[in-house]
Formats: structure tokens, C-alpha cells, sequence
């Protein structure tokens, strides 16, 4: 009753959705990843009184458009330049001749999205602490957000087309995979188009006639997505090495591993709806007698 | 209890099946319809069979029109009627009790009353010792016989039988004929489609000709005159 050629093509459509989904989900989770990395510093003057530094972070907090602000103290950068280069002796050397400390305070400002920058920084050019704000010799203003604008500009326009990209890549593959899966089924299910007939003509009810088709798409799409689990699992082990080297420490095989019980639900989910869909739709015509 | 009225099946301007066909079968009628290939008599049953549409005029099993039944009592209609074809159309992946018993099954009998009925038409039509073999293990003359039984099995009124001889030889054919015979002795309707001329002659049964798609002839213990 359960056809192998069946399984295997639906396994090929539900393997495809199962890609699919891991694979956004782990594009999406390097996109926040690195979101999360993009901040803008803000420098100010050293002489800058740390007060109205804290009532700018706590105006900047009030925008809608951040997320998270972070004060930096000179001396906690100056902390935190000296673990950075600890055994460096030049380096912490020269330190001591400078005598005195020679980093700034700053606001480390994170956005709830990276095409924020842009407002934020204006916030910080134009308003009323524009004047504690360091500036270069020629008068800029020291945000890095001038500096890094063009990074920022193209990492968010990167990330909103590679989402757009993904989803409608999910979709088309999706159609596809339901197409294939039913014109399989269909081809089974012509294969018992005499076993149908003879069905109607002792007078069996339309459902009775459905009833062992759509169990039987219901058992395919089940025996399938297991074995689109156990496909799943060593490809994504094989690929898992190349991109946590790629992408700097995330690992698609990890992720598969701990949203394991997630992903096989959803394969499970999807198969069945596939195996009965198909079916359903594959034996309306040969009801129609 | 049947009644076709003016019915036309008309399948293309040069493919006319049945033309202005009308006729009365009664209740525990034997009727016979004759004609050669091609004259329409397999699609005046498939008509009656609800497996394809009249393009005019109606068809009536009882008082119910056919063709205007909803598609969700159909099957009620069809249980009423046991059919029977020249390929016999078993399920070849069942046996011959299976077989018989998937009709009562399809109708939504009790496994109790199953398990009564099947061996009884299995009896009757002489076929118990074999009813465990598959299909490709029977004769054409036992298939035919294991059809006629899966026909009568749920005590249908009309039993319609689509040329049933037409693969069997002499003595089979004989013997599915007297079978019929012996189903209209037990008060159910028979309609054969045939054109074996010696079937008609020595039936003496009423005989329905269709030339070309018309009904030419219907005569009470007809002659086959073609």
C-alpha cells in the first residue's frame, strides 16, 4: 500500500521545506547577530560634566527608535584599553608618558534596527548637547556613525533583501515541492482508478472511496518527514563545520540540534498536510463519475 | 420501475449513440438488449448507471430522476442496482469473498451480516470452495460468476449485465446465463446487454433492439432479427 517512490518524493519535497526553514532561521539569526554587533559611540569633550552626559542618556533612551544605551566612562575606557593590551609594553608604555587619561566618555547607543542610525545621530548633532560633544579639527562632531555610515548603510540594505530574498525563495520552493508531491500522488492514485470505479459503481460512499487515500497520504507524509529528519541530520552535519568557520562561531548544525524537536514537528506537520492535500486533491477527479 | 424517456446521447455531430430512446422495464422483468457493437447498448446502461449524463431526455429508477439525484445520494441509488461487466472488473488484490463481501462493506453493512450473506451468494452461484482464491487464480467463467455474486450480494432490484458472456465459452456462457436466470426467479429485475444471437433465441424473454441508436424492436419473447 505505501509506495517507496512516494516517500521518496515527498521526503525531496519535505526535505526542501525543512531547508528552508533552518536555513532562514539561521540567516535570520547571523542578521541579528549581526545587528546586534552594530552600535554608534558618541564622544565627548573630556571636560564634559558627567551629569548632563547622564541626562542625554536618558533622553536618548526615551526615543523610540533605541534600544539600549551604554555609558562609558574615561577611566572605564581607559580600563578596558589596558586589558586589551596587556603584554603590549610599547603600548602601556607610552600610556605612562602621556601622563594623564587620555580617552573620552562616550554612549554606546544600539538601535532597535540598523536604519535608525541615521535619526539618532541627527539627535545628537542638532540637539541641545551638541556643544559637550567632541569634534575633530575640522568641527565634525565625533559619532561614529559619520565614520561607519557607509558599512551601516549597506549592512541594512543587505540584510532587508537577503529577508525579502529568503521569503519569497521559501515560497517558491514551497509551490514546488507541493506541485511535485501531487502530481506523484496523482500518478498513484491513477493507477487505482479501476479499483475506484468499481468502488462507485457498488454504490460506496464518496468518503468511503477518500477514506484509505487520505490515510494513506497521511502515512507517506509521516514515513517521509522521518526520513527527512535522518537526511537532514548529516547534511547539516557535514555543512555545519564550513559555516560556524564562515560566519564566525554560529553553527547551523548546532541550531539544528537544539530546535531539533521544533523542526521535526514542523516537518511532521508539513508532510502530513502535504500527503493529504495532495491525495485529496488527486482523487477529485476520479470521483466524478 | 426503470423508465428512459426520449433519451439522447449524442457524443459529436458524427458520433450519435442513442437517439430519442424510450422504453418501461417492470419490476422482476427479465429484458434483454440487443444489437451490434456500436449500437448503444452499453451506453443506455452506463446511462442508467449514472456513469455518464443524457444529452436529452431523462432516466428514471423508480421515481427518482437519475441524473438529477444529488451527487451524495447516489451511492444510495447504486446499491439498488448490481452490475455486471464482460472484463468483470474484480479488485485483483482481493479474493473472491472479499471481493463480494466489499460491496456490502462499501454499503455499510454490520460485519455480522457480512459474514452471513457472502458465503450464501458464494453457495448459490457455486463458487464456496474456491472463495479464498484471488482472481488470476479463477477461470473467466468463475470470475464472471464471482461478479455476478459481488452483483447480487446486497439483494439489489435490478441486476444489469453489460454483454457478461462475451469472454466465456459456449458452456460457461451457459452457465451465467442460467444463473441470471435463476437471480430473476429470486424477484429481482434483470437487464442483459448482449448480441449472442443463441442467448435471445432460447431465453424467450422480452428483447429490446437498438440499430444504430435507435430502438428499432421491442417484442415479448423476442427472436434475435437483425
Amino acid at each position: 500500500m505505501v509506495s517507496a517512490a512516494t516517500v521518496l518524493v515527498m521526503s525531496l519535497s519535505i526535505f526542501m521545506i525543512g531547508s528552508v526553514i533552518v536555513g532562514s532561521a539561521f540567516l535570520s539569526g547571523i542578521i541579528s547577530s549581526l545587528e546586534e554587533k552594530v552600535d554608534v559611540s558618541a564622544y565627548f569633550k573630556t571636560a564634559a560634566p558627567e551629569a548632563q552626559i547622564l541626562s542625554l542618556k536618558k533622553d536618548l533612551e526615551a526615543l523610540p527608535e533605541v534600544r539600549a544605551v551604554k555609558f562609558i566612562s574615561a577611566d572605564e575606557a581607559l580600563a578596558t584599553f589596558r586589558e586589551r593590551h596587556v603584554g603590549d609594553d610599547a603600548i602601556l608604555q607610552s600610556l605612562e608618558v602621556v601622563g594623564a587619561n587620555p580617552f573620552s566618555p562616550s554612549l554606546e547607543i544600539k538601535a532597535k534596527d540598523s536604519s535608525k542610525y541615521d535619526a539618532i545621530s541627527k539627535f545628537l548633532e542638532k540637539g541641545q548637547y551638541s556643544g559637550i560633544l567632541d569634534a575633530d579639527s575640522s568641527g565634525a562632531k565625533k559619532i561614529t556613525y559619520r565614520q561607519n555610515q557607509f558599512v551601516i548603510d549597506r549592512l541594512s540594505s543587505l540584510l532587508s533583501t537577503s529577508r525579502r530574498i529568503g521569503f519569497a525563495v521559501s515560497l517558491i520552493l514551497a509551490v514546488i515541492a507541493l506541485m511535485v508531491a501531487y502530481s506523484t500522488v496523482r500518478l498513484a492514485i491513477y493507477n487505482s482508478r479501476d479499483e475506484i470505479s468499481v468502488m462507485q459503481l457498488v454504490g460506496a460512499s464518496r468518503a468511503f472511496i477518500r477514506g484509505p487515500f487520505l490515510v494513506e497520504g497521511i502515512i507517506h507524509g509521516i514515513i517521509a518527514s522521518f526520513f527527512t529528519l535522518a537526511l537532514l541530520y548529516p547534511a547539516f552535519w557535514l555543512i555545519g563545520a564550513k559555516t560556524s568557520a564562515l560566519f564566525g562561531g554560529v553553527n547551523v548544525f548546532q541550531y539544528f540540534l537544539s530546535n531539533i524537536f521544533q523542526i521535526f514537528f514542523i516537518l511532521l506537520v508539513s508532510g502530513m498536510l502535504l500527503g493529504v492535500l495532495s491525495a485529496y486533491i488527486a482523487i477529485r477527479r476520479y470521483l466524478r463519475v | 420501475m426503470i423508465y428512459f424517456d426520449k433519451v439522447s446521447k449524442v457524443y459529436s455531430p458524427t458520433s450519435i449513440a442513442l437517439e430519442d430512446v424510450s422504453f418501461t422495464i417492470a419490476p422482476n422483468e427479465f429484458i434483454s438488449i440487443v444489437g451490434q457493437s456500436g449500437a448503444g447498448k452499453s451506453t443506455l446502461l452506463k446511462l442508467l448507471l449514472a456513469e455518464d449524463r443524457p444529452t436529452s431526455g431523462k432516466v428514471f429508477f423508480e421515481s427518482n430522476d437519475i441524473h438529477a439525484v444529488p451527487r451524495k445520494e447516489l451511492p444510495l441509488i447504486r446499491r439498488r442496482m448490481g452490475v455486471v461487466f464482460q472484463d468483470y472488473r474484480l479488485l485483483p488484490q482481493k479474493t473472491a469473498y472479499e471481493n463480494v463481501a466489499f460491496a456490502l462493506e462499501a454499503g455499510g453493512k454490520e460485519d455480522d451480516d457480512i459474514k452471513h450473506d457472502v458465503p450464501q451468494v458464494l453457495e448459490l452461484v457455486g463458487l464456496m470452495d474456491k472463495a479464498w482464491h484471488f482472481p488470476h487464480e479463477l477461470s473467466g467463467g468463475e470470475k464472471q460468476r464471482v461478479a455476478i455474486a459481488r452483483a447480487i450480494v446486497s439483494r439489489p432490484d435490478v441486476v444489469i449485465a453489460d454483454e457478461p458472456t462475451g469472454n466465456l465459452d459456449p458452456l460457461n456462457t451457459w452457465d451465467i446465463i442460467h444463473l441470471l436466470e435463476k437471480v430473476n426467479d429470486l424477484k429481482t429485475t434483470v437487464i442483459l446487454a448482449t448480441h449472442d444471437k443463441e442467448i435471445i433465441n432460447s431465453l424467450k424473454r422480452r428483447v429490446v433492439t437498438l440499430e444504430k441508436g435507435k430502438l428499432v424492436r421491442d417484442e415479448q419473447r423476442g427472436r434475435y432479427v437483425l
